[in-house]
């Protein structure tokens, strides 16, 4: 007698055994499966499960045997939902949901007065109710919320409504030790860890895009639910592959800003699912979100950076002076090309970047920053910077934590809380606070250097534009004046005012 | 192995091949003088910092007309993948770290000049922290950061054994480097088929197997999405098999690489490059009786029958079964020999499956006396040896079978 047909999970594949060309053609659309003649079976994308799953079950009529699944049902997760759905039925009976806007705007203020959340059973907001309730209907797919708007709360509050194995994908190491940290608050539960050197999996587990497109292969069957946290960072080529390899039914993107610059943004769909819920950043603004005055202090550079800088510049033009007498079309680009072979335009190429370090670490810069605390002294203060240098040279001088890459997990706890609880005035940090990493709330952010993304510069200011228990917050803009750092703080602004 | 950002290679247009970067002795002469120079710079560089051995390794280069920043960043890793860097053994510059920030936040803002209610000068809060620590303010200062990576000191130098060394591994991890962007692997090969499946498989590759007209093999490496669509997802492990491969001799190889830019480029590779293996070799020999029974038979009168080693691969799937000998004789016979010694129970009870897998073959089997080995049943009676296997025992039977 013929074995039963059988799903295997292999590698970040399926693999189908048992069935014949003819049943798959009948059944599944062109170009799901593919027989496999290494190993004799049909093999398609761990990403169909799901679709495979039903569709072998409706067409099927004898038994199959479903190897697959390796993840769980979590059932003191599915309990702290049933405890969650109690206090949400108290507040949101249907005619709720219809509330005038006042009504709506006190639910927020009682939030407000909660901040910051700490404690197991969290109220949650209308609106974040609806996503909720928008992404149960399919359980698959994204919900767009603007930063700032407790995109982790209705996370978590799917998590334990699905109440199986699941794997939180973050963006940065951060992220993944802040999601951590929040899914202790809300459930107690010590989540596994997977990336910064960490490998311990359990079935509710945290990750980054890059260790989980390390581990796939191993782990693509052993959770239900997949949670892509900043989800626009998925289709990057190799991120996109992870999210392939992966078998969970049940997938969840968050993201503030489904937009990305190479227009990929369909591969979210078919690798997560549709956006299911989505709320603009003015509708959040003047609700959830407070408003902020911005600041751009201009600072030049010093006799002796403006004579070093100029020199530099004199260096790479005449060089690229030089070269262009001999070919009209010689470019940058062309000069980047041949600096491996030509140790002139390497050193053009270093007085470039010699230039962009003056910029970035210009002294006036210390003494803005020195005048700004004198103005805020008291108040809560967070820095961003361009560089690491850059943010080193303030932890110097001023004798303030500096958030960087190299900082293990313990630091950041004490620097992050430290914050909050006022033992230290001021942070400073480089890109490693980008993404949504949950700050402390501070009255005061001061922007220095800092690349020009728009995506980076929305995804920053939201940080500033939360809630945050000292009022109206101040975002000051510190550049360099005369050099391409009013450029980019230029095109910062422009992304932010449309 | 190299990062990506390390890699260099030269896709040529023309042709339509990937070349790796690769320093040979004629075009490249200087290299070898530039390697003795690194592996100076690190060896007399214990209790430098990562960022002066880097700039003291650019440095050397400053002058050279020929030399691609991705080849010195190369260089760099090479180095440091032989050293030792002072780890922060107890967290020492973080604690320090949170202590000088806490004691100096009852101060902020540290200012330049002392207006009004600002009277702390950033020159006197550092005197009183450093005094608070029992340090200098300049030994605080270069302790502070000293856990970052560019401002960790080198502890040792494990080095490589010669310059030349140094340049083969170099090589080496360019070939490896532009393998990352490798959707498929083909390996023709003429001998130690093997010993190229098992690291195949230890670089978790999967293969496809076929025979040539002349009795050698043509491999086909990727891995299990590469039937549903071109994926560079397994091109790090065809990086990892590389070493392995090159430890293998009588092959020539072509991969299908895809560049940054979505093109396509062939890497084609032999046995005759000159690159060496750092992989650790296979022994050639399972076991001692393997080879006593090959150096017998050369001496032995074999009556025609030659004897070739390992030269057929049984496969089924993704399994491989490959007998130890295979006995050819003038007319084209060819009969399996596969010798069962002194092993595990574990390696015999897998033999035995193995051997029930592939029972559509005809195998010949010697088999070591008083060993707990299951024949399975299509097997015929093995031969039974006492601790050496003699040809002529083979031949007798070799005989019966004609008859």
């Amino acid at each position: 007698m013929p074995s039963p047909p059988e799903l295997n999970f292999d590698q970040g594949t399926l693999l189908l055994s048992g069935v014949s060309q003819r049943f798959i053609e009948r059944v599944f659309d062109d170009g799901v499966w593919v027989f496999d003649g290494r190993v004799g079976k049909f093999r398609c994308d761990a990403l169909h499960y799901a679709a495979v799953q039903a569709a072998l079950n409706t067409h099927l009529t004898s038994r199959w045997v479903d190897s697959v699944p390796a993840w769980k049902r979590l059932d003191h997760l599915a309990a702290l939902a049933v405890a969650a759905e109690q206090v949400r039925d108290i507040n949101t009976s249907p005619n709720n949901l219809e509330m005038k806007p006042s009504e709506s705007s006190e639910v927020c203020a009682r939030n407000q007065s909660e901040r910051p959340v700490k404690r197991a059973e969290v109220q949650l907001r209308i609106d974040q109710l609806r996503a909720v309730d928008a992404w149960l209907a399919t359980r698959r797919g994204c919900l767009v919320m603007p930063t700032g708007t407790g995109k982790t709360e209705v996370a978590l509050k799917l998590i334990t409504s699905v109440a199986s194995s699941t794997l939180i994908v973050a963006p940065v190491r951060d992220l993944m030790y802040q999601w951590h940290r929040r899914i202790l608050l809300r459930t107690g539960i010590d989540a596994g860890i997977l990336g910064d050197g960490v490998y311990r999996v359990s079935p509710l587990t945290v990750t980054t895009y890059d260790s989980a497109f390390l581990h796939m292969a191993r782990l693509g069957n052993q959770f239900a639910l997949i949670v892509f946290d900043e989800c626009h960072h998925l289709p990057g080529p190799s991120r996109q592959d992870a999210a392939r390899m992966c078998a969970a039914p049940y997938r969840l993107g968050l993201t503030a800003t489904p937009y990305r610059s190479d227009g990929r943004q369909g591969l979210l769909e078919e690798l997560i699912g549709p956006i299911c819920y989505q709320q603009k950043l003015d509708e959040a603004r003047g609700d959830t979100l407070a408003n902020y005055d911005l600041h751009r202090i201009p600072v030049y550079l010093s006799d002796a950076e403006r004579q070093r800088y100029d020199e530099l510049s004199r260096t790479i033009q005449q060089y690229m002076f030089q070269r262009r007498q001999d070919d009209a079309s010689f470019t940058w680009q062309k000069l980047c090309q041949e600096s491996g072979r030509d140790p002139a335009s390497r050193r053009a190429l270093k007085a470039f970047h010699a230039k962009s370090a003056i910029e970035d670490r210009a002294e006036e810069k210390l003494r803005v920053l020195e005048d700004l605390f004198r103005l805020h002294v008291g108040e809560p203060c967070l820095i961003f910077t361009g560089t690491n240098a850059m943010a080193r040279d303030i932890s110097r001088r001023f004798l303030i934590p500096c958030l960087l890459s190299h900082c293990g997990k313990r630091e950041r706890l004490d620097i992050l809380s430290g914050l909050e609880e006022g033992r230290y005035p001021a942070v400073v940090a480089n890109r490693v606070l980008d993404e949504g990493v949950d700050l402390p709330d501070v009255k005061v952010a001061i922007v220095i250097g800092g690349s020009s993304s728009p995506r980076q510069a929305t995804q920053r200011l939201g940080r500033i534009l939360r809630r945050s228990r000292f009022g109206r917050g101040v975002l000051y803009e510190v550049v360099t004046r005369q050099t391409k750092d009013v450029a980019r703080s230029r095109q910062r602004r422009a992304s932010m005012d449309s | 192995m190299l990062t990506r950002q390390e890699a260099l290679v030269d896709y040529d247009e023309a042709s339509g091949r990937a070349i790796p970067d690769r320093l040979t002795r004629e075009k490249h002469r200087s290299y070898l003088g530039y390697a003795q120079r690194f592996l100076d710079i690190y060896s007399a560089g214990i209790g430098r910092t990562r960022r002066e051995l880097h700039r003291s390794v650019e440095s050397a280069l400053a002058a050279n007309d020929d030399c691609p920043l991705r080849r010195i960043a190369a260089f760099k890793k090479l180095l440091d993948e032989k050293s030792k860097y002072a780890a922060d053994a107890g967290r020492k510059a973080a604690k320090l770290r949170q202590q000088v920030f806490l004691s100096a936040a009852t101060s902020h803002p540290l200012v330049s000049r002392v207006e009004g209610v600002f009277c702390n000068l950033e020159q006197d809060v550092k005197q009183r922290i450093a005094a608070e620590l029992n340090l200098t303010w300049e030994q605080i200062d270069a302790r502070l950061f000293s856990d970052v990576i560019e401002f960790q000191r080198l502890e040792g130098f494990e080095g490589y054994a010669s310059p030349e060394a140094l340049l083969a591994r170099y090589n080496v991890a360019q070939t490896q480097a532009a393998l990352y962007g490798a959707e498929q692997l083909m390996v023709w090969s003429q001998q130690d088929y093997k010993a190229i499946l098992r690291y195949a498989k230890l670089a978790r590759l999967m293969h496809s197997i076929r025979r040539e007209g002349d009795g050698s093999y043509c491999f086909r490496f990727d891995g299990p999405a590469s039937v549903l669509r071109r994926s560079t997802r397994y091109g790090v492990a065809m990086a990892r098999f590389l070493p392995g491969l090159l430890s293998c001799g009588q092959w020539r190889a072509t991969a299908k690489i895809v560049n940054r830019w979505g093109k396509r480029y062939r890497l084609e590779l032999s046995c005759d490059d000159g690159l060496k293996s750092t992989a650790a070799e296979i022994a050639e020999f399972d076991s001692d009786v393997e080879a006593e029974f090959a150096a017998a038979w050369k001496i032995a009168d074999c009556g025609g029958w030659k004897l070739e080693r390992e030269s057929e691969i049984l496969h089924a799937g993704q399994s491989v079964f490959t007998p130890d000998f295979t006995l050819v004789n003038d007319s084209g016979q060819r009969v399996l020999l596969e010798i069962i010694g002194y092993w595990t129970p574990e390696y015999l009870k897998y033999k035995t499956q193995q051997l029930e897998k592939f029972q559509q073959y005809d195998i010949l089997l010697a088999v070591l006396e008083q060993t707990h080995f299951e024949v399975p049943s299509h097997c015929g009676k093995p031969i039974v040896f006492k601790r050496q296997l003699k040809p002529a025992d083979v031949l007798t039977r070799l005989e019966n079978r004609a008859e």
